[in-house]
């Protein structure tokens, strides 16, 4: 071992030695795979360094999946009641206790009883009861995504009879944990939607100012300026009030999500008409016309592209905006209504300080509104530094 | 400058008409329309047995049976012609009545939060920029994205908790309730100045996370311009130069959003209002939402939007009176 | 006659992400008053730094070697060690503008676009010359008709943006003249300007030189400029002068392979008919240094094993003349 690298040691010192050649191979290759990778690429090559905006996108990507499959990963349903465990306290599975220490972790058992002075039924816990949490464990029947049946869960208690609440319960019994599962599928998907609607309504509206300029521009900068002049939420509620009492949560849900949509494209739209405005006279679009391509071309293989970057990342700073606003209106009762589940949902049962005094815990979504938004507001701003194609690259 | 301020004025009229129809509209949205409302608050419980006669005569008495665009002018016409934004149902008396001195205290707590917003937002931004890159700095953003992602609401239940697990003391409100009812006084000013503090702190605070990223954004690219280095070169002592020359121009964009600002802060009102129990316009907003009380609502709509316009009509002139190069229809 | 401004050895560094940069490298010159130093170079030769350390007026991340000397006779006789001042403090800000004046490449973005002219030049002349209100006023409109602005009593409550490009470095010149300098720096202040405004102003500092007898350094990458406007002419590359000497002789007979590239880069209207010929190669960056002299890698006479690995010192050419080159060293090879 010793005498050969002595060899290679003396052999190749005034060349390169073979590691030297490798490594040099290596760069060569990556700066021909930097130098002709596509737009795309790059852009993710860029965001793939953005270390807080990656953080920032897996734990958005867990929520979504935890979200999607709600089902599966909420030991319970949404509205399932738990009488014996009332505005119970999150339970946090321990593997220690007064009575010695297991393997396996396991929370105590609790039973209701009534408090002398109040009388409300409370929930005391009974530490000389240990139930084990176990995982793929059985439980109620649900439909993953709507369409695989099942009755094995993520996870659960070896005792059927008692139920684990992660993050203890609200006043109906019903399991916190899996509310706000359901509230985040909920929630993120009304943003999607919303998000949709107002980017198509963007790409018209802003399309048509900024494809045919002059007089139209002008009419639509001005009834544009109107729906921006007006204050957001206000606008959303006198919207949301006029919704039926008799609607069901579906009917209630698409008209949130239309609401949403049909007044979030302004800023959208304006970014798409500028856009538009100002590459219509840059030389390489002036170019193409002049070398005789058709509208659709220049607008597809030319402008498109030039700005597809920018609107993406718009998209994905609309987003919080979205939430937050569909959490403020069920927040305060005018967007979606119980059964139905979101974050502003199950916040509205938070209202008053009495209640996060007495059950802190059933503030736990905020925490989830304060971090999906902050992940979206993150990755934009991850988004928004890749796709500069003059940011520092490599 | 005159030609300036004629022409914005024109053009913050001409956006004032447009709101007030979309108003009008989002007034007419809810089903049924007022007779049928009016009808069954006044009737219901009472045992009286409603018929659709009666509600056909309530409907011609109020003129409601008249097509869209006539009541849209009676309603903005009696508005701009006599300030009579018609009847309130659920208190039986005109919308001017119920909304009172409200209009004041909203006033009063968009101004304190605009006040607090520049207070916080412009030295800090400026602090923020000069000492780039500092730990100040990199605290500054966590801050300012923690603004934005914090609902303004939710801060306002948690610092209603907090002041009453630590002090056991009931912060919200807008004034205390002794003076709930009695006619205003200095005393009674005072106590409502005492109370503003958190309702302002609370509603400023996405708006100075947001202009605070823009104050620092500007001031750093102000800090980088030649004309900064020129005065430098011909002495001017530090503190001045920098006051003087980029902090001066970093405030431009601050003045350019107000308006802006006073949107977000109206948006936001009415349910911190909710949450703080703050008895003004945004409170009153949406208990009319929630009561179908369109009369209300669409007059405090427009009241709030029609702020919004005259601030943004404000920051234009402002703008053009702090900026030279800022000249009519550019 | 006594220096106005004595450089000595003057070398400045950068701390930067890359690394520690040298982008000004053992620089010496002097200036006499009422006399002009042409300072040329490409861009990156290190030319604005190592005048912008004269004030003071590198940014924080900007170190100034120990052993440079920047020796400066105050108007008052009494001589100032600026290499000892630091980057704030009453000493340093006496020197910018009232002992040292600045003239800057773009006369719009020299201007805070949000006050008037006036207000600028009142501001200097305020700090030098402790004259106040209308006094400053009054010297102000005198300071702008002499740069020859038409109208100076109007056009002193005008903003920047509502002159003209020439009016403008005119005005940025009555600015830098208002505080009453000794010595003028001039960093490319005809570069942004067309040929006929730019002829109008270098006449215009040549005659406010001769009046007010003040010592100018002008930068430069024109030696077309040059030739016009300086007495002496100092070439930079890579953050050293490599040729000096008096104006005329250096542009009749270069003896730095760099500045005789230099020169055959000027169109001019006697060789219409050759092609021009640039100097091959890019300036490189500041981090990678060659080793050697600086120029090796794109010089066409250099000597392999000597160039690449020892840099030249600087050697006397002719009189008055100096130039950084083995070439000229080494007599004993040909200068090809």
């Amino acid at each position: 071992m010793a005498v050969t690298d002595d060899v290679g040691a003396v052999g190749a010192a005034p060349a390169l030695t073979p590691k030297q050649r490798r490594a040099a191979e290596r760069e060569r290759k990556r700066l021909l795979k930097y130098y002709s990778a596509s737009q795309w690429t790059l852009i993710w090559w860029r965001f793939r360094r953005h270390r807080a905006a990656m953080i920032a996108f897996v734990i958005l990507g867990l929520m979504a999946l935890m979200g999607l499959f709600a089902e599966f990963v909420a030991p319970y349903g949404p509205t399932t009641r738990d009488v014996r465990y009332l505005s119970g306290a999150p339970q946090i599975p321990m593997f220690c206790d007064h009575n010695g220490c297991s393997l396996r972790p396991f929370v105590h058992g609790a039973s209701t009883k009534r408090d002398p002075v109040t009388l409300r039924a409370i929930s005391v816990p009974d530490p000389e009861k240990r139930v084990y949490v176990a995982f793929f464990t059985q439980g109620e029947r649900v439909l993953i995504l709507g369409l695989f049946p099942t009755r094995t869960h993520l996870f659960g208690l070896d005792d059927r009879q008692t139920k684990l609440h992660l993050w203890g319960t609200d006043d109906l019994g019903r399991d916190v944990f899996s509310r706000t599962l359901y509230a985040t599928r909920t929630s993120l998907s009304i943003g999607v939607l919303g998000v949709l609607i107002s980017f198509v309504l963007a790409l018209i509206i802003g399309g048509t100012a900024g494809y045919f300029g002059g007089m139209t521009d002008n009419v639509i900068q001005r009834l544009t300026e109107v729906i921006r002049v007006i204050p957001v939420i206000p606008l959303y509620m006198g919207l949301a009030a006029a919704m039926p009492k008799e609607w069901s949560t579906t009917q209630v849900y698409f008209a949130m999500t239309v609401i949403l949509g049909l007044f979030g494209w302004p800023t959208l739209a304006r970014r798409v008409r500028s856009q538009l405005l100002s590459i219509r006279n840059e030389d390489y679009v002036v170019a193409a016309r002049l070398a005789g391509a058709r509208p659709a071309r220049i607008i597809g293989q030319h402008m498109l592209p030039s700005f597809t970057s920018f609107i993406i990342v718009d998209l994905v700073i609309s987003f919080p905006y979205m939430i937050l606003s569909e959490t403020a209106l069920s927040f305060v009762g005018l967007g979606l209504r119980p059964p139905a589940t979101s974050w502003g949902v199950l916040l509205q049962q938070a209202q008053s300080i009495r209640v996060i005094e007495q059950m802190p815990w059933l503030f736990i979504p905020a925490v989830f509104v304060v971090v999906a938004v902050l992940a979206f507001t993150v990755i934009g701003d991850g988004l928004r530094d890749a796709a500069d194609p003059y940011s520092e690259a490599r | 400058m005159i030609r300036l301020v004629l022409d914005r004025f024109v053009g913050m009229v001409f956006t004032m008409a447009l709101v007030s129809l979309l108003v009008f509209l989002i007034m007419e949205l809810p089903p049924g329309d007022y007779a049928d409302r009016y009808a069954f608050r006044k009737y219901s419980g009472t045992g009286v047995n409603v018929t659709e006669g009666d509600i056909q005569a309530i409907r011609e008495d109020l003129g409601l049976d008249k097509p869209l665009v006539f009541r849209y002018v009676d309603w903005i016409g009696n508005i701009v012609l006599y300030g009579d934004f018609g009847q309130a149902f659920a208190f039986e008396t005109p919308v001017t009545k119920v909304i009172g001195d409200k209009v004041w205290l909203t006033l009063g707590i968009l101004f304190a939060t605009l006040i607090v917003t520049y207070l916080i937002s412009i030295p800090i931004g400026i602090f923020a920029a000069v000492n780039r890159g500092s730990s100040g700095d990199y605290l500054l953003t966590v801050f300012s994205y923690l603004g934005l992602a914090l609902p303004n609401f939710l801060l306002a239940l948690i610092l209603l908790y907090f002041a009453n697990r630590w002090f056991g003391a009931d912060i919200g409100g807008l004034m205390s309730p002794a003076f709930e009812r009695a006619p205003w006084s200095l005393a009674k000013l005072w106590d409502v100045i005492a109370h503003l503090w958190l309702p302002a702190f609370v509603l400023a605070w996405s708006a100075v996370a947001y202009q605070l990223q823009t104050v620092r954004a500007t001031m750093s690219d102000e800090l980088n311009k030649l004309s900064v280095t020129a005065a430098r070169a011909r002495g001017v002592p530090e503190t001045k130069l920098l006051i003087k020359y980029p902090a001066r121009l970093a405030i431009n964009p601050v003045v350019s959003t107000i308006g802006f600002d006073v949107n977000r802060i109206f948006s936001e009102l009415p349910i911190v209002a909710a949450v703080l129990g703050l008895t003004e316009l945004g409170e009153l907003l949406l208990r009319a939402y929630l009561d179908l009380d369109m009369y209300v609502a669409g007059a405090i709509l427009l009241m709030l939007t029609f702020a919004i316009v005259f601030m943004n009509f404000v920051s234009d002139i402002l703008l053009a009176w702090l900026d030279p190069r800022i000249k009519l229809g550019s | 006659m006594e220096p106005l401004l004595t450089v000595e050895n003057l070398t400045v560094s950068f701390r930067t992400d890359e690394g520690l940069i040298t982008p000004v490298m053992g620089v010496g010159f002097t200036v006499y008053k009422g006399k002009t130093l042409g300072l040329v170079g490409e861009s990156g030769s290190g030319k604005s730094v190592s005048t912008k350390a004269l004030i003071r007026l590198l940014p924080g991340s900007a170190r100034i070697a120990p052993d440079s000397r920047m020796h400066y006779r105050a108007k008052s006789g009494e001589l100032i060690k600026i290499e000892t001042l630091g980057n704030r403090g009453p000493a340093i800000r006496h020197l910018r503008g009232g002992e040292i004046g600045m003239i800057f490449q773009e006369p719009m973005a020299s201007f805070s676009p949000v006050y008037t002219i006036g207000n600028q030049i009142m501001e200097a002349v305020r700090l030098h010359r402790g004259l106040s209100g209308r006094q400053a006023r009054t010297l102000a409109v005198d300071m702008l008709d002499k740069v020859g602005i038409s109208n100076p009593r109007d056009r002193v409550d005008q903003y920047p943006h509502e002159l003209s490009g020439g009016m403008r470095q005119r005005a940025m010149i009555a600015l830098a003249l208002s505080a009453g300098p000794a010595l003028l720096i001039a960093d490319e202040p005809t570069t942004a300007l067309d040929v006929t405004v730019q002829a109008q102003v270098l006449e215009l500092m040549r005659g406010l030189q001769d009046e007010l007898g003040m010592g100018l350094i002008f930068i430069t990458h024109d030696l077309g400029v040059i030739a016009q406007i300086a007495e002496e002419v100092a070439v930079m590359y890579l953050g050293t002068i490599v040729e000096r000497g008096p104006t005329r002789a250096v542009i009749r007979a270069p003896q730095h392979p760099y500045t005789q590239g230099l020169l055959r880069a000027i169109p001019s209207l006697d060789r219409l008919n050759d092609r021009l010929q640039a100097v091959p190669g890019d300036i490189p960056s500041p981090l990678e240094r060659p080793t050697g002299c600086g120029f090796h890698p794109r010089c066409p006479h250099k000597i392999a094993g000597l160039c690449d690995t020892t840099a030249p010192a600087e050697t006397a050419a002719g009189p008055g003349r100096r130039v950084r080159c083995w070439l000229n060293e080494e007599s004993g090879r040909p200068a090809a």
